[in-house]
């Protein structure tokens, strides 16, 4: 009896130890395929890298660590407490600017990247040319922002180079020019094998991409005015030919109640930031512009603090900026006509100067208030002339309309134009012309070029 | 799944088999040879058999005992063993001899394996039952803490549930899990945060939000019966991967063999209070430059002595239900003064209850322990909530004379509701800290419309009674943790041992913030739930042989399959439709987010161990591991060891010296590993997600209509190896008079390279970081542990143990071009790995100094800087502090006269810094006592009246004269400065805190501190006293923390921002510590 169930035992144990050596050697138990998560596909459509190439854009390019920092310095906000504040003091540190940085470089020109090699791989250029109208965009701020960035050897980590080179600005400008040109090329091909899906921007419209391609051209040509001289205005002005034609053209991430503006967020979270008085003193007092760029004050009117006055009782940005849905602008129609209207100005081309000037300021009315605003417009910008047009006027309703955007501090360095004066308690001697390198970059970059500060200027700003 | 119902049903059948056979009943009384007095707990059993029994408080036994048996064995630690044979006796009566040596104690090793601590070649401590029970905390980990040398524990706060921080012998690695692995009844289990991405490998906390429980905090430390601390590579390389951060082995009580029904109840009711908090100023008011600013976030207003409230000029003033704050000479000052208010009143007395109520019994055959406990804490924030209820049952039977199974089965229901904290505008100690004296945060958080009554008129930042009544994060955990095990005596010298185990759990969290709250003013409500587990397989085979007296020889044989797998669910709703009301679809705009992990090992392992005349002990272990997370070419591994084990006093003339009874040197070499976590071989996409730094939200997939992927920001890397540890220890055991003095020194060297980092790379590459072995580090360091009976007169003994450590962790070197590793805290300051630098080093900016490291002091009345005060370097981050203590020291000191015991431990921590982050930005917001300084008296011309202002005002910063050149650079006159200056508003509004620019060098406090870290005092009534229904009552009173000395300023030292992660040594608006009261009862029968 004790035998018998003995050897049951033993049986049994033998047939476990068996299924648990055997079981364990067998293939599945360390197949390679445990190390792949769930959550991650090994490759996705080019449909799915379109959005979030423009979502980042929209969040990082054209969000806190670059517009607010940079309408901070030109008083259109002002920073009244703790790193806004400092910040509005001219205070911005390489580990300020990683965020951005990183972002765009890993996030935004990387998955740029994939796209065109993607779209190139399977003869679909639409995709590329879209791949490249944003990587001009991307390029095109970074570089006003930063001066000489890495693109040209750069964003192949894959590849095993860790350490890109940095272009020179002339070159990274030269680069932009190329890729829109071959966008505006590719965006017009009749051979495209795989129709464009998943752009948030301009659903799909490949007229709007074209136009916003020369749109940039123009933009990027006028901002070489200091070193190219009238060179500068004439190449804007052949590009704006073709440009954006109107608001509707407008290059816009637009944000909806659950992915909402960052600006909102920024003031939700943070809050720092107040409208600055220099801003709202340039505007024409019935402006209708006010009422949506500033919000209600603790007193329940409008008003602005004095820069870096620490005043936190004025408005806060409005909801023109700063709502839940308030778009993100990357490049506009009133932009276009600003630039159309300086560089005429700039060749002497009064007439075509003042109509551009009126309608570059009715589309920014008209994009910002709604409505055609005919009687403020005509009593206030209609009733120019050509005797009485002059820059100032032109640059300071760019730096009004352009307001939530980098571009009004790129104008400034170009042509000082408003005049800003040094805020009190400032921790540089003047404003700042630029951002400095990234932490990060400076730290694991060896190429990255030193003893930056931000006062220095551009190549362009010499 | 195929595996774990057959797993189930081996539990369920390892249950109740209680066997009846021919037997015998022998009673006895078993006493000390000491003192003739009786010895409870002494283990009798039937030799060669597992039947027995422990005497009882009397010393008393009975046993029912085979016919066939011939000799019983009689074992107590203390005292020698002693074989008696039965003869056809019934009454077996006993003295023991106490065992001068003590050394015969058995200790758990590595992988279960029971071992006499004499013959151990490395360190190994054990914690035991009393000690961890009476501790008086709900996570078992603070009844180890300062009761062993070599070991590190930190809870981020004193809150109920708060997160702990456990290191043995410092960290092995950078980037990776540091905290022990914990071992339950031979089961691995996790002890981490259980939950959400690197299950294991919490290595990020959240310097906002809250943290989460440590899950070791599931344990009922009731049902524990001993806690081994396995230290070095040595004691750890069994365990093979994971095993570098050195091992907690646990294990639960059982019943014992031939022991009638015992019932144990243990209850016990504490009371905690607050620490100690940085001092707030009650004699400025809100508001700015001396003026009142209702709604102003700072209090640099005007004294409250020379204000009075008007109640007529705006009577509907909501704010402040005194009405609106004017000065005296206003008309409309209706006479009453501006009242102020302690603003740490809001914490109120945290409570605790906790009741154990055990059963135990087992026949010859068989043996059960069943316990149910019911925990339920209050915290000292109100609504901070903690529960656990666990039910256990550990039963063991031998289905034949050679085969016994034995199941081991654990359910936990923890309960907890944390309380958001830190950098987060919704933390209650950053709105607590903020709000100006005259401002009463009790009087309503919230008007009858719903919107929220705070110090800034609504916004800013949420009444700290907004966030702790309005606003939830709920956690609740079921786990179930089980093992069995299957033993077989194939011959009397061969064992087949299987123990397979499995730690199933669900964390589930609900985290909700009401509408008008700051940070989500439209509401939000999330949903977490990760499910996951762990199983273990071990199978061993042991052999034991004694080749006579000379050597003595045993094999361990294994095999261990393991894996772990989880998965999280996760969907949220930012603005919500319907107030009060928390669900997902209450919402316009809802998110989901999945994740899962999984990965699996397989290891082959040996160990061998040889005893020479119990003289020379000798050990080698080998194992090899296998691990899905690896390249395929590295997936295998392996890892030896070998030590040593010497008993001088076995020597021939040492031998029997009554001076030194027991002297024994040891030596051991260890190599262990770590495994990568899951993913990191290929580069991968993942869902788009974005955030800028600022919010706290972002962007995440699908957005706008649209979904997004982007390839990830980390690049994958196919030729990853191991971390490998590699760690040598010796040292040397001693023990004086009849053991009344021990003293056990030991030395640690560790080396651990290849160390597994995210290396960060310049995104300019398209990734931000690639993982791979980047680092070598190393720790080293000494222990020293004392412990000696200096008096044994009549009952009354005093015994005294003391543990004191001195380590130093320093990484050697990074991978080529990486200069440092950011590891946690904020962008100023952080904790970074830098190469020749400690880990644990903290970063940040410093004032100018010149090149003798003097501060240099502004003399360019030119430029930005006020004249006379330091001025902020921020060109580069430099070592500002370093979170390591230089040494650390534990005494306990125990007093024992009959039934009465008193038990102090005092804990010392010397050295160590902090960030005070807190008191730093107080200083902007004019709360903290030290902006007292700004009272400030000026001439009529409006310059600073020197002779009338108060001298501790005034203040001659000490450093040297110089300035900043416009290339940032310095610049030294190399004269001393003598210029007296004011710490006026302007000071600290401007580089006197980090919110004005200050640089967090200055916010860098000693965290050094003395602390009676526990003191018990107990009573057992006496058996004469207890009749026969009882056989043991006892009644005790632990404190902990009573007592606290620190030139540390703010919350209690023992605190970190971030919970159970690498990154320590921040404090930012952290939530205090506490002291606590508890009383307790025991009782048996």
């Amino acid at each position: 009896m004790k035998k018998k169930a003995f050897n049951i035992l033993w049986k049994a144990g033998t047939v476990l130890l068996a299924f648990l050596l055997f079981s364990s050697c067998e293939k599945s138990w360390l197949d390679e395929e445990w190390n792949t998560p769930s959550s991650s596909p090994t490759d996705v459509p080019m449909e799915l890298l379109v959005p979030t190439i423009q979502v980042e854009m929209g969040f990082n390019l054209e969000g806190n660590n670059t517009v607010r920092t940079t309408n901070l310095w030109m008083q259109q906000f002002d920073g009244y407490s703790r790193q806004s504040f400092t910040e509005m003091r001219y205070q911005l540190t390489p580990a300020d600017v990683n965020n951005v940085w990183n972002s765009i470089y890993s996030g935004g020109l990387m998955t740029a990247k994939i796209l065109i090699e993607k779209a190139t791989a399977n003869e679909s250029p639409h995709y590329s040319g879209v791949g490249k109208v944003l990587t001009a965009t991307m390029l095109g701020v970074f570089t006003d922002l930063f001066g000489d960035i890495p693109y040209s050897d750069a964003l192949n980590g894959q590849e095993g180079n860790l350490t890109p080179i940095f272009d020179s600005q002339q070159e990274i400008y030269a680069t932009i020019q190329t890729l829109l040109t071959e966008a505006i090329d590719e965006l017009g091909s009749s051979d495209n094998a795989i129709d464009l899906a998943g752009d948030a921007i301009y659903d799909n419209d490949l007229d709007a991409w074209i136009a916003a391609a020369w749109a940039l051209k123009a933009r990027h040509a006028l901002q070489l005015s200091k070193v190219n001289g009238n060179q500068a205005y004439t190449d804007a002005l052949s590009y704006v030919a073709n440009a954006i034609s109107s608001n509707s053209g407008d290059m816009d991430v637009v944000w909806d109640a659950q992915d909402k503006n960052p600006l909102y967020q920024f003031m939700v979270d943070r809050g720092d930031i107040r409208m600055c008085e220099t801003f709202l003193n340039l505007f024409a007092a019935d402006d209708p512009r006010i009422a949506m760029f500033f919000g209600e004050d603790a007193a329940g009117g409008i008003s602005g603090g004095a820069p870096a006055g620490e005043n936190d009782a004025t408005s806060p940005p409005g909801p023109a900026l700063a709502s839940q849905t308030s778009p993100t602008t990357l490049i506009s129609y009133a932009e276009v006509k600003f630039i159309e209207a300086e560089a005429n100005f700039r060749l002497g081309n009064t007439a075509p100067a003042l109509a551009a000037y009126q309608e570059a300021v009715a589309a920014s009315v008209n994009k910002i208030v709604g409505g055609d605003n005919s009687s403020w417009l005509d009593a206030n910008i209609n009733n120019e002339t050509e005797a009485t047009l002059n820059l100032n006027k032109i640059m300071t309703q760019k730096y009004l309309a352009l307001h939530g955007q980098v571009q009004p501090f790129n104008d400034w360095r170009r042509t000082g134009i408003p005049a800003l004066s040094l805020v009190p308690g400032a921790k540089t001697t003047e404003i700042p012309r630029r951002f400095p390198y990234s932490q990060s970059e400076i730290t694991y970059n060896s190429n990255t070029p030193s003893g930056i500060t931000i006062t220095q200027r551009v190549w362009w700003d010499q | 799944m195929k595996r774990f119902t057959s797993l189930l049903a081996l539990f369920v059948l390892a249950g109740f088999q209680f066997l009846q056979a021919q037997s015998v009943q022998i009673t006895g009384n078993v006493t000390s040879t000491d003192d003739g007095a009786p010895l409870p707990g002494v283990s009798v059993v039937v030799k060669g058999t597992t039947i027995g029994t422990v005497t009882d408080f009397d010393g008393n036994y009975s046993l029912a005992v085979p016919s066939s048996s011939n000799t019983l064995v009689f074992s107590f630690i203390g005292m020698k063993t002693q074989e008696l044979a039965i003869s056809g006796q019934t009454i077996i009566n006993l003295a023991l001899e106490p065992d001068i040596v003590g050394l015969d104690e058995v200790v758990i090793t590595a992988i279960g394996i029971k071992r006499a601590e004499k013959a151990l070649g490395y360190s190994v401590q054990t914690v035991n039952t009393d000690d961890i029970v009476e501790s008086g905390s709900a996570n078992v980990v603070n009844a180890i803490n300062a009761r062993t040398s070599g070991v590190q524990i930190t809870s981020a706060s004193g809150e109920a549930g708060a997160a702990t921080h456990v290191t043995i012998r410092g960290s092995a690695s950078i980037l990776g899990n540091n905290e022990p692995l914990w071992v339950v009844d031979g089961m691995p289990i996790n002890s981490g945060q259980g939950g959400g991405q690197d299950d294991d490998n919490a290595t990020y906390g959240n310097v906002d939000g809250v943290t989460a429980s440590s899950r070791s905090i599931d344990l009922n430390p009731d049902d524990i019966e001993s806690i081994s601390v396995l230290k070095g590579g040595a004691a750890t390389a069994l365990y093979g991967l994971r095993a570098a951060n050195g091992v907690i082995v646990v294990t639960t009580k059982k019943g014992t063999t031939g022991k009638a029904l015992k019932v144990d109840f243990h209850t016990r009711f504490g009371i905690e209070k607050l620490s100690q908090v940085e001092p707030m100023q009650r004699q400025y008011a809100q508001g700015n430059k001396g003026q009142w600013v209702g709604g102003f976030q700072r209090s640099f207003g005007p004294n409250v002595d020379t204000l009075q409230y008007d109640t007529t000029t705006n009577p509907d003033y909501k704010w402040d239900p005194n009405g609106m704050i004017v000065g005296q000479s206003n008309p409309n000052a209706n006479g009453k003064p501006v009242q102020t208010y302690d603003q740490y009143d809001f914490f109120q007395t945290g409570m605790v209850y906790d009741n154990t109520l055990s059963v135990s019994a087992g026949s010859e055959k068989s043996t059960y322990y069943f316990s149910v406990s019911d925990l339920e804490q209050k915290g000292i924030i109100p609504n901070n909530k903690f529960a656990r209820t666990s039910i256990r049952l550990n039963a063991e039977t031998n289905l034949t004379s050679k085969i016994k199974v034995g199941t081991n089965v654990n359910y936990i229901n923890s309960r907890a509701n944390q309380i958001q904290k830190g950098s987060n505008i919704s933390g209650v100690m950053l709105g607590l800290t903020r709000t100006p004296p005259t401002f009463d945060n009790a009087a309503g958080y919230e008007f009858p419309d719903g919107t929220q009554r705070t110090y800034r008129n609504g916004v800013g930042y949420d009444n700290p009674y907004w966030t702790a009544n309005k606003n939830f994060f709920d956690e609740k955990v079921n786990r179930f943790i089980g093992n069995t095990t299957f033993s077989y005596n194939i011959t009397d010298w061969i064992n087949l041992y299987y123990n397979a185990g499995i730690d199933w759990y669900t964390r589930a969290y609900k985290d909700v913030f009401a509408v008008y709250s700051n940070q989500y003013p439209d509401g939000y409500d999330g949903e977490y739930s990760w499910t996951g587990g762990k199983f273990n397989g071990d199978l061993l085979l042991n052999l034991n042989r004694d080749f006579g007296d000379f050597l003595k020889a045993s094999l361990t044989l294994g095999h261990n399959m393991y894996a772990s797998f989880g998965k999280y669910l996760f969907g949220d709703a930012d603005g919500l439709s319907i107030i009060g009301f928390y669900d997902v679809s209450n919402t316009t705009s809802q998110t989901a987010d999945t994740y899962g992990e999984y990965y699996r090992t397989m290891a082959v392992f040996g160990d061998l161990s040889l005893d020479f005349m119990s003289m020379l002990f000798l050990d080698f272990t080998g194992r090899n591991d296998w691990s899905t997370t690896m390249p395929k070419a590295n997936k295998s591994a392996f890892y030896p060891s070998a030590s040593l084990g010497f008993v001088l006093t076995e020597l021939p003339g040492l031998k029997n010296n009554n001076i030194l009874p027991f002297a024994k040197i040891r030596a051991s070499w260890a190599r262990t590993a770590n495994i990568a976590s899951p993913y990191n071989t290929r580069t991968l996409y993942v869902p788009y997600t974005t955030g800028d730094g600022w919010v706290t939200t972002g962007v995440t997939t699908p957005f706008l209509g649209f979904s997004g992927f982007e390839l990830s920001s980390s690049l994958g890397n196919p030729d990853l190896k191991h971390e490998t540890m590699t760690s040598t220890e010796a040292g040397i055991d001693l023990r004086f008079y009849n053991n009344r003095l021990g003293l056990d020194f030991g030395y640690f060297y560790n080396k651990n390279t290849d160390l597994l980092l995210d290396v960060p790379i310049a995104a300019s590459s398209g990734f931000q970081s690639v993982y791979q072995n980047a680092a070598t580090m190393e720790s080293k360091g000494i222990e020293i542990t004392l412990k000696a009976t200096p008096v044994v007169v009549g009952g009354f003994s005093w015994n005294i143990m003391a543990n004191f450590t001195k380590m130093k962790n320093t990484v050697l070197e990074l991978a080529p071009g990486v200069e440092d590793v950011f590891l946690g805290g904020f962008t100023v300051p952080q904790m970074r790995a830098v190469a020749g630098q400690e880990y644990g080093s903290m970063f940040g900016f410093d004032w100018y100094r010149d090149e003798n490291g003097r501060i240099l002091v502004n003399d360019d009345p030119s430029d930005a800087y006020p004249d006379g005060y330091p001025m902020p370097d921020e060109r580069l981050m430099v070592p500002i502090g370093n979170v390591n203590p230089d040494w650390l020291l534990n005494i306990t000191n125990t007093f024992s006269y009959k039934g009465i015991s008193l038990s102090g431990l005092l804990d010392i921590k010397r050295g160590g810094d902090q960030y005070n982050g807190t008191a730093f930005a107080m200083n902007y917001l004019g709360t903290t006592e030290r902006t007292l300084t700004r009272d400030v008296v000026y001439t009529p011309e409006g310059t600073i009246d020197f002779d009338k202002t108060p001298a501790g005002n005034i203040v001659v910063f000490d450093g040297v004269y110089g300035h900043v050149a416009t290339d940032n650079s310095p610049v030294s006159s190399g004269v001393s400065n003598v210029t007296p200056v004011v710490l006026d508003e302007s000071w600290l509004t401007g580089f006197g805190s980090n919110f004005g620019g200050g640089p967090s060098w200055a916010a860098i406090e000693r965290a050094d501190w003395v602390r009676l870290r526990e003191i018990t005092l107990s009573y057992s009534f006496p058996k004469s006293l207890l009749g026969k229904t009882f056989s043991n009552l006892q009644i005790y009173f632990t404190g902990r923390n009573l007592y606290l000395w620190t030139p540390y300023t703010g919350i209690d030292p023992e605190t970190n921002l971030e919970g159970n992660v690498n990154s320590q040594g921040f404090d930012y608006f952290n939530n205090p510590g506490t002291k606590s009261y508890n009383f307790g009862l025991r009782v048996s029968f």
